[in-house]
């Protein structure tokens, strides 16, 4: 589904953010890609919908060449692929109803989705999203308004608009606290299982990796250090998880609350 | 790292001995400070003497200049202002000790302590008080004579409103010079309408002779008829040019109360006339009698319809400005943002001459502007909007630059992510950002706009205070405080709903 082949990127700044990265996703999988802050997980996934150009090698979705592709190509890729941000990046003066909507502009025609129309269809889809993350009341108010755990949703369900096939979710639970954590793993986790949607995430706990991961890469200083399944992650013990991951790795200890978060 | 400023103790011993430094600093100020190696604290300290004895020798001259030596000069501004020469002349002499035991202590390697500057700066507020011509006992011996003025400024509502008074008139013409047959004829009796008869109706009027003396005119009988009884009758004189005057008798102002069957008799004196006498005009003059029979009902006065009028038009100049200096500052902000030009060295390049020139523009404030526009588009409103729009430029282009600065770039990511085109990002992600400062910042610039609309006035850019300015010239204190009301009152108001409207859109 998706080929990641020696990408390697390089700032203005000559900062090495990643080097020589190949990888390959599987429809359906949840893959936890873990590293420390600054070892390039945010680029790498920036550079999957071209958010960020890389500088070397290729990335294949589908087949298709996505670091060739420019304006409607690329934006047809795009709007396959949803995204969840570390901080949510919702326009906070704008209607929860108006951030989801804007999840559906990659489909929506330009003319009138500027001036704020969309098709009855796409309201309608706008609703069944908000629903599916438990955000429908909120749907008047102002972004801002709304807790970080709420603003997350509503992120998740800007990129539901998108019906994609595939989620980046870039740090999403990491402004949130452990017990909401789950809840937004959770909602990834269940678009995973049921509308198969391939999920492409960034995370710092170990203990949510071992909760969620299907498979994990490990990035260090820009390169792929790590892979396995969630077999071997679960077999990982604190020490080992160091070792990719130096001493900012923690748990939540949140083990307590699992079961009600889920 | 050298310390620019001569405060902090010095790091570098003494190039001097202590007692060396202070001597030093007895022939100089602050020479014994730089020995000591405070260089900038020395030269602080001798600026500062040199300064205020500058300013000390040229007060002085000021008030003895008409004695010849200094010596007597000093001694005159002893006599006259004993309270500032002596403060003065006693401040900078304890600064001169103070300055003499800061060096010693400096080149002692010890503090100095602000004790030199705190007796500079009384010298220098001495000498202020003096240039600056402070006079606190005029604010009271003052006042009485600025009551009257400041009472009609206060409460000028009497001159708001006018009632035309509702005359009954008669008038009867005069020849100049004597005429052999005694003059015109009395005008026409009609029916219900006073009459005026004068005899003789032609003669001399009053002139002055080559010596500056009056020589009286000749003196004419009026009788008057069909007048309302025991309301007083105004004697007007009109010349041929039509300019019309109230004829006086004995310095008051002429005026005949008709008896009980509505007639009256007076003689007047021909007066003197300041038109141009026999220009060949075939016009008589007129004498006329005017009597108020009643009074119209109220009605605006002229001044409070002008001010109105001017009121309105200051808004107008405000909003017109304000309009304009959006529409000009929107894309003049997108080259003073940071973010917007750090591209490229020549992005970078237009970005500090941008800001350079709108530091400038919105330094030199709106009053200046407009007299330079009023050089350029003449007198009148155009002008202020002229002046009010290129500050307004400045000013808006620099707060919409720093919003676009502070612009959060997550949700153009996040946008972009979903396939948007770049249009549809910048409806959904940078606009809405925008509005609230754009919207804001505009209502307030609207607010300072009219608010400065009422000042530039004064340099001749229309508006409120195009008038103002007027009635205080003509000493006009009732439609001066006319126009000071509706100023304030517009200023207010207008600054609580700018402040409600940026309140609603935070």
């Amino acid at each position: 589904m998706l080929e990641v082949q020696n990408l390697t990127k390089v700032y203005p700044d000559g900062t090495v953010a990643l080097k020589d990265v190949s990888f390959t996703v599987e429809p359906g999988e949840f893959l936890i890609i873990i590293g420390l802050s600054g070892s390039g997980k945010s680029t790498l996934l920036r550079c999957i919908n071209r958010l960020i150009d890389p500088t070397e090698g290729r990335i294949l979705w589908d087949g298709v060449d996505v670091t060739a592709a420019e304006g409607e190509d690329l934006r047809h890729i795009r709007r396959q692929i949803g995204m969840v941000f570390q901080q949510f990046n919702l326009v906070k003066r704008s209607s929860v109803l108006t951030n989801v909507l804007a999840g559906r502009l990659g489909y929506a025609p330009t003319g009138p989705s500027l001036v704020h129309r969309f098709s009855a269809a796409d309201r309608e889809l706008a609703a069944k999203a908000m629903a599916r993350v438990g955000i429908a009341d909120q749907a008047r108010k102002a972004a801002r308004e709304l807790s970080g755990g709420q603003q997350q949703r509503v992120g998740i369900a800007r990129a539901l608009m998108q019906q994609p096939r595939m989620i980046l979710a870039d740090e999403p639970v990491a402004s949130l606290d452990p017990v909401l954590a789950h809840s937004i793993l959770g909602h990834l986790e269940q678009l995973n299982r049921e509308d198969r949607i391939t999920i492409l995430c960034s995370l710092h706990y170990l203990d949510l990796v071992q909760r969620y991961a299907s498979r994990v890469i490990g990035l260090r200083a820009g390169r792929l250090v790590w892979r396995g399944t969630d077999e071997d992650i679960r077999r990982m013990n604190d020490a080992e998880f160091k070792e990719i991951y130096g001493e900012e790795a923690e748990r939540t200890n949140a083990g307590l609350v699992r079961g009600q978060a889920s | 790292m050298k310390k620019k400023t001569g405060i902090p103790a010095p790091e570098l011993p003494s190039l001097v001995p202590p007692w060396a430094a202070a001597l030093a600093s007895v022939a100089v100020p602050g020479l014994g400070q730089a020995l000591a190696r405070s260089v900038w604290r020395g030269v602080l300290i001798l600026a500062s003497v040199l300064s205020v004895t500058a300013m000390f020798v040229w007060r002085v001259r000021l008030i003895g200049y008409l004695q010849s030596t200094p010596g007597a000069m000093l001694a005159k501004a002893m006599e006259l202002r004993p309270g500032f020469t002596v403060i003065v002349l006693a401040g900078t002499a304890l600064v001169w000790l103070a300055n003499v035991r800061d060096a010693w202590l400096r080149a002692s390697r010890r503090r100095g302590g602000p004790l030199v500057f705190a007796l500079i700066l009384v010298s220098f507020f001495a000498l202020g008080w003096q240039i600056s011509e402070i006079d606190p006992a005029s604010l009271v011996t003052d006042f009485p004579q600025a009551m009257e003025p400041l009472g009609k400024v206060v409460w000028p509502w009497e001159a708001a409103v006018t009632r035309e008074p509702i005359l009954e008139e008669a008038g009867a013409s005069i020849r100049v010079p004597t005429q052999a047959g005694g003059g015109p004829a009395p005008d026409p009796v009609e029916e219900g309408k006073p009459r005026l008869v004068a005899n003789p109706s032609s003669g001399e009027l009053s002139r002055i002779d080559e010596n500056n003396n009056l020589v009286p005119g000749t003196t004419i009988t009026l009788t008057g008829t069909g007048f309302r009884p025991g309301l007083p009758v105004e004697l007007w004189w009109r010349d041929p040019l039509r300019n019309a005057f109230q004829l006086r008798k004995g310095g008051n102002y002429l005026s005949v109360v008709p008896d009980a069957g509505g007639s009256f008799t007076t003689d007047v004196m021909m007066p003197y006339s300041l038109g141009p006498v026999g220009e060949g005009r075939d016009e008589p003059h007129r004498v006329e009698a005017r009597q108020t029979v009643a009074r119209a009902a109220a009605r605006a006065s002229e001044a409070l319809r002008l001010v109105v009028e001017r009121i309105i038009e200051t808004i107008i100049m405000g909003m017109m400005a304000t309009l304009f200096g959006i529409i000009l500052a929107i894309p003049v902000s997108f080259l003073a943002a940071r973010n917007i030009m750090s591209a490229s060295p020549l992005t970078l390049g237009i970005y500090y001459l941008t800001r350079t020139i709108l530091n400038i523009v919105r330094a030199i404030e709106p009053l200046i502007w407009a007299l330079i526009a009023v050089v350029w588009v003449g007198l009148g409103p155009f002008a202020g909007i002229v002046a009010l729009t290129i500050h307004s430029v400045a000013a808006l282009g620099k707060l919409y630059s720093e919003a676009i600065e502070g612009i959060d770039p997550g949700p153009i990511e996040a946008i972009q992510a979903t396939g948007a085109t770049r249009l549809q990002n910048i409806m959904y992600a940078v606009v809405p950002q925008m509005i609230s400062p754009f919207v804001s910042f505009s209502i307030y610039r609207w607010d300072v706009n009219v608010r400065m609309s009422t000042v530039i006035g004064l340099v001749g850019g229309g508006g409120v205070g195009f008038i103002l300015v007027q009635y205080i010239r003509l000493l006009d204190y009732r439609a001066a405080g006319i126009a000071v009301w509706f100023i304030a009152v517009t200023v207010a108001v207008l600054d609580y709903v700018s402040a409600e409207i940026r309140r609603r859109f935070q």
